[in-house]
């Protein structure tokens, strides 16, 4: 039995595998499948400050490999998180990570100032690709990057936060650097690609909001190559995702420098693909002597040139 | 709600571009009538494909589904043997209140699979009059089925079996005659359901309608497939669904 155990910015995770935000609800769904107490944290479904109705329908999409959606931050607000689910979820004994987004800088403020010290970590949702209120026009440019994550953190006195950086930009290391410069404990990449998918009969895209973000196994190798660029990049702990499916795959962005990883696509195909990553992880250090999965993070070797 | 693996037993076509897949599984299990699967057909397909369940029996349930996309296209091809992971049961089903003795079904298009369902369920117990409309003679099928019903009503929108009509025109020409039901449970297109909301409305009868929405989880999380509520509010078609007072949605 490898010690799976992960520390971020002070926070214990039983293991690094944390599930992405969107594809997760708030857990209650997947705790009818498996205790979801099993898994190292949860992202929950990206929160505002008040409730969202989100985008027409259809919202999703597929194509080879991988999946588009545009839901458009649906949710039912951060008081009704705080009532009816963060309890239960903080019961269920996994790490309880709120993702927020907002439409100005005094949003983020505010909910990060309402969240501070209820949870474990907060997630700054500033690249949603499907709402144009969803911080996405911060998540482009270092200069905003860092001045939405200064407005966050200094709401936060107890909070350890982290920036979820956009891979629709110039550079994501300038943005994640940016977001370092701006006082964020940890950042997570990557959000969602921005696509299209048409539905050729009908000359029309296949959702309603014509573009979507596209996520799923596809996008993996991007993912891992901007992770390995970020962690390059800032000091801070990285937490890497991009169409991770199996322990294989987590194990590539933990070797590429993330310090934990996150699950969301894989959770569609398989509800139980969680688990299995966590179990497979297990094995694959039993299989190679690796007494602490941590020791894995950043141990990439370039190829000579 | 489990994630069944389980194995094709026969996967035939029963209509022109309708399928009927059975899949055996290692144990038995109870699925209400409107309830459905999320079958995974692997590959480079990440998504499930959510189909509602035609059959119950013991440890064997039977889908039919519409050739439509690259997913179904794939699942028509797998034969006896294959296995595959299935996510069931999914959804709330219908339900018939024990003082609703007379049940209309009104189905169109891939919607009939759902209400023979219903009829397995029902059948035995309540007097059911179904009402169901086929594009053409070829699309025409669970007529063995359907036939088991108190009252069956096949017609096709070119008139090359039965009636030149729709399913609701059909409901709406024996409502006429004074057979009227305690409730009305239906499936199909969305302006098949426009249809019969208005009609419904108008006769004041009370009706359930089984909605589709493309799909992300299937059993609540992602909130992908939402339907807009009349109380201006959202619901999931997967998990508050698929199954609702048809006063209760914006069609």
């Amino acid at each position: 039995m490898a010690n799976l155990s992960v520390n971020l910015c002070g926070v214990q995770f039983k293991n690094p595998v944390i599930a992405a935000s969107g594809t997760y609800g708030f857990g209650r769904e997947f705790n009818e499948l498996y205790d979801i107490g099993v898994i190292g944290g949860i992202s929950t479904k990206g929160l505002t400050l008040e409730p969202r109705l989100g985008n027409p329908v259809p919202r999703i999409a597929e194509s080879r490999g991988v999946i588009l959606n545009a839901v458009g931050l649906q949710n039912p607000g951060v008081e009704h998180f705080i009532e009816k689910d963060l309890e239960w979820l903080k019961a269920t004994g996994t790490v309880v990570i709120a993702n927020v987004a907002g439409k100005t800088l005094e949003d983020y403020e505010n909910i990060c100032a309402r969240l501070d010290g209820l949870v474990d970590m907060i997630e700054l949702n500033i690249s949603c690709p499907n709402v144009k209120s969803g911080g996405m026009a911060f998540g482009i440019k270092p200069e905003t990057v860092e001045e939405v994550t200064r407005y966050a953190s200094k709401a936060l006195k107890r909070t350890p936060l982290i920036v979820k950086l956009s891979p629709n930009v110039e550079s994501i290391a300038t943005n994640a650097k940016a977001a370092e410069n701006g006082g964020a404990s940890c950042v997570s990449l990557i959000n969602t690609l921005t696509g299209m998918a048409i539905d050729i009969e009908r000359r029309k895209p296949i959702i309603a909001n014509n573009t979507g973000g596209v996520s799923g196994a596809g996008v993996k190798p991007i993912a891992v190559r901007m992770t390995y660029e970020v962690a390059q990049t800032v000091k801070i702990p990285v937490i890497g995702m991009g169409g991770i499916t199996c322990a294989e795959d987590a194990i590539e962005f933990l070797m590429a420098g993330a310090a934990a990883v996150q699950v969301g696509t894989a959770n569609f195909t398989d509800p139980y693909a969680m688990p299995k990553i966590i179990q497979g992880l297990n094995d694959w250090c039993d299989r190679h002597n690796v007494a602490n999965v941590s020791e894995l993070t950043g141990t990439l070797q370039l190829n000579g040139k | 709600m489990k994630d069944y693996i389980a194995t094709i037993v026969k996967n035939e076509k029963i209509a022109d571009n309708i399928h009927a897949v059975t899949f055996a599984l290692d144990e038995d299990i109870k699925i209400r009538c409107g309830q459905f699967g999320n079958i995974c057909v692997g590959g480079t397909h990440l998504l499930r494909r959510p189909i509602a369940v035609c059959k119950v029996d013991g440890r064997e349930v039977a889908f039919c589904y519409q050739i439509k996309g690259e997913g179904t296209k794939k699942l028509q091809t797998m034969g006896a043997g294959t296995r595959l992971n299935v996510l069931m049961p999914l959804g709330n089903g219908f339900y018939v209140e024990e003082n609703e003795q007379k049940v209309a079904l009104v189905g169109g298009g891939v919607g009939v699979f759902p209400l023979i369902s219903v009829l397995r369920e029902y059948g035995q117990t309540k007097e059911i009059s179904a009402y169901i409309g086929y594009r053409n003679k070829g699309a025409v099928c669970g007529v063995e089925e359907f036939e088991k019903a108190a009252k069956f009503v096949g017609v096709t929108d070119d008139g090359s079996y039965g009636e030149k009509m729709n399913a609701v025109q059909a409901f709406a020409a024996d409502l006429e005659k004074g057979n009227r039901p305690d409730v009305v449970l239906a499936c199909g297109p969305t302006p098949m359901l426009r249809a019969l909301k208005a009609l419904v409305e108008k006769e004041g009868l009370n009706c359930y309608v089984s909605l589709e929405e493309r799909m992300g989880c299937g059993f609540g999380a992602c909130v992908v497939c939402v339907c807009d509520l009349t109380n201006g509010k959202k619901a999931r078609v997967c998990k508050d669904g698929p199954v609702f007072n048809v006063k209760d949605v914006v069609l």
